[in-house]
């Protein structure tokens, strides 16, 4: 029981790092009917931005010191008269760590909203319209543009990069059996289900939500009201950029920086077929049953089999459902 | 010059090739496969070699995308099953069935295999359709691929380290040589693109034409869509079964992650670039696909003269370049390669009266 409790929570924080990935994809579907199939090469780039504005530009030489490892001589004092493995302590180190974190946030950010418009500008909007087809291989094509340039760019060795958050060990009680997790990975849960609900709030409540859920309505009465098409499709982009650039980052600071980033974007894809394309509470509830099926496949049966469960999760669910979990049916005329 | 239609019996209407231009052109190009396997040197000969293997295989994704219009991005993994039943044929019969007939009985179980593997695959088009297809067969070719790496069949299949492959063997005669294989590859290349050829003639072929331009409307007129899209699929994964045989065959070893989706991609590309749906698509394709990479490969020994730096690079160019391949045709020419050839043979038909 114990084993299964941990398994299953190590599950749960996994699922909610693929619902954040999952919601930039199902954001890009409900405003441009466009699933995007190199999405999983958009959150490489965001873990290599993460590496580069994290690792590689304190590490240069023109970088101010305080970048690389930010020791003022009030946390020097205190961390001396500390011992080996105490909370306190872990907290101290990731703020040593701090500047360069923020750096390689907002850098990560930045520039991956920049990859998100510049491919939608480019590559999207001329197809607008065209076949599902044709929307369809131009994302499969730009699959291996997008990991042929990553390799053309970085091409030095995975390295260490810093976590989010502190990672301190925690371990309480819980049904009378011990579970034991990671500070940093509690707090990446969080923050991954922060910007999930932030983001399924802003596409209910505001202006720019509304004019989304317009558009994937109808595309041609959304434009008769006044909302400003073009403008929806690069702001959608732009989301699932950014929050593939936070997922990208996570993902980084857990498996590490490597171009086999891009292949995780496949299993999201197949647990968001699984959810549902246009339901953000299917995508939700497959994400997390995912991550759970995952955990407990790589207890039982080894780490391997772990990584072929969305497959034959999306295919069986699939099958009985066409349309997913909680997704809505196309209504086809002939 | 062909001005019209001008048949004046039903069979020559049937015909497969059904104008002298076109029975020219498969009978030259017949002649210079054979050209080409006396006079070619090694390294055309190597080229030609896996271009008649990636031939086979297009031609089998043209009849499920081009033809039925069913998205699909699994093909590798019929490849990959192609390849090894001829493996785990040769290493099982090796003591019962006398060498000279291995090969014989080889290719048809790899065929027969795969196109049964190609129905299984295929349920999912009964249900779904479009992006949900893709994933599904996306999905087959990881769980495929995934299989052959577990070691409860290494024993079989080599597991992760891949399996040393058999050389065909017809009737006693060592095909041990690339000139030799080529004859093989080359003979079954140009009878699977008749084949093809034929097969949208005939009322099969033009039922997945029905599908695909309208799958309700194929229904209502009395097309089976359970029967002819399980069809479709069995009879692609078969041609791609025969790509995976050869490809076994050609190399000295195979190893499973040959066969994951950067081969699915490549094949798709090919189509894309070539021209779906049309039986030269698949030709120009492949030629377009394999020699990108060797371009590339004398660009770079042009510039450099192949450092070891170099060397690194030249992966990701071609995988940009395999990706620029397919974006630009389908923003700028999405009908492929065939529609520029046709155009072009359309100027010369006209001219000098008129142009386009």
């Amino acid at each position: 029981m114990g084993q299964f409790l941990q398994f299953a929570l190590n599950g749960l924080m996994s699922g909610a790092i693929y619902a954040l990935i999952a919601v930039g994809l199902v954001s890009v579907f409900k405003a441009t009917r466009v699933v995007n199939f190199a999405h999983g090469y958009l959150i490489m780039f965001g873990a290599y931005f993460y590496f580069t504005f994290a690792v590689l530009v304190p590490q240069a030489a023109w970088a101010p010191e305080w970048l690389q490892s930010w020791r003022p001589d009030w946390m020097v004092e205190m961390r001396a008269d500390l011992p080996m493995f105490s909370p306190l302590a872990a907290v101290l180190d990731w703020m040593a760590n701090l500047p360069r974190i923020l750096l390689g946030l907002a850098g990560a950010l930045i520039c991956n909203a920049l990859l998100g418009m510049l491919i939608e500008r480019t590559l999207m909007r001329p197809l607008m319209g065209q076949s599902v087809f044709a929307m369809i291989m131009l994302t499969v094509g730009l699959i291996s543009i997008l990991s042929g340039t990553a390799q053309l760019i970085w091409t030095s060795d995975a390295a260490f990069v810093p976590a989010l958050a502190p990672n301190t060990p925690i371990r309480f009680e819980m049904f009378g059996a011990t579970i034991f997790l990671f500070g940093a990975d509690l707090a990446n849960m969080l923050i991954a289900l922060a910007i999930f609900a932030g983001i399924v709030a802003m596409v209910r409540y505001t202006r720019s939500g509304v004019a989304i859920r317009a558009t994937a309505e109808d595309q041609s009465t959304a434009y008769s009201m006044g909302i400003s098409v073009p403008r929806v499709f690069s702001r959608a982009w732009v989301l699932a950029s950014t929050t593939g650039a936070v997922a990208g980052a996570i993902l980084a600071t857990r498996n590490g920086v490597s171009p086999a980033l891009g292949l995780f974007g496949f299993s999201v894809l197949a647990i968001v077929l699984m959810g549902g394309l246009d339901s953000y509470l299917g995508v939700f509830i497959a994400a997390m049953a995912v991550g759970v099926l995952e955990a407990l496949t790589q207890w039982q049966l080894g780490g391997e089999w772990a990584g072929i469960v969305p497959y034959v999760a999306v295919l069986i669910v699939i099958l009985i459902r066409p349309h997913g979990l909680l997704g809505s049916k196309e209504i086809e005329r002939i | 010059m062909i001005t019209g239609n001008l048949k004046a019996s039903y069979a020559a209407d049937e015909r497969v090739l059904d104008n002298r231009w076109k029975q020219g052109f498969v009978l030259a190009c017949a002649a210079g496969i054979a050209a080409l396997a006396g006079f070619g040197n090694d390294y055309v000969i190597l080229i030609a070699c896996q271009m008649g293997i990636m031939l086979i295989a297009v031609t089998g994704v043209n009849v499920v995308i081009g033809y039925t219009g069913l998205m699909s991005l699994g093909h590798a993994a019929f490849v990959a099953i192609g390849a090894y039943a001829v493996v785990i044929f040769h290493n099982a019969a090796a003591g019962t069935i006398p060498a000279p007939l291995l090969t014989l009985l080889a290719l048809p179980f790899a065929v027969t295999v795969a196109a049964l593997i190609g129905i299984v695959v295929g349920l999912p088009s009964l249900r779904v359709k479009g992006l949900y297809l893709a994933v599904a067969t996306l999905s087959a070719n990881f769980i495929v691929i995934f299989l052959i790496e577990q070691d409860a069949f290494a024993r079989w299949t080599g597991g992760m380290n891949g399996i040393n492959t058999p050389t065909a063997n017809l009737l006693g005669w060592d095909l041990d040589s690339r000139r030799e294989q080529f004859l093989l590859i080359a003979a079954l290349g140009f009878v699977s693109l008749l084949a093809a050829q034929n097969l949208f003639r005939t009322r099969v072929g033009r039922a997945f034409i029905a599908i695909r331009d309208r799958d309700y409307s194929a229904e209502i007129l009395g097309i089976s869509l359970y029967r002819y899209k399980l069809m479709s699929f069995a009879i692609s994964a078969a041609y791609c079964g025969l790509a995976g045989a050869l490809y076994a065959y050609f190399y000295a070893r195979i190893l499973p992650e040959q066969f994951g989706l950067d081969l699915s991609l490549m094949l798709v590309a090919a189509i894309i670039v070539g021209g779906m749906g049309r039986t030269m698509g698949a030709v120009f394709g492949v030629i377009v696909i394999v020699m990108v990479p060797e371009v590339i490969k004398v660009i770079f020994g042009g510039i450099a003269g192949g450092g070891a730096e170099l060397a690194q690079i030249r992966a990701p160019v071609q995988s940009i370049a395999f990706g620029a391949l397919i974006v630009l045709f389908l923003l700028f020419e999405p009908f492929g390669l065939t529609q520029i050839a046709d155009r072009a043979l359309r100027a010369l038909n006209r001219w000098p009266f008129a142009r386009g």
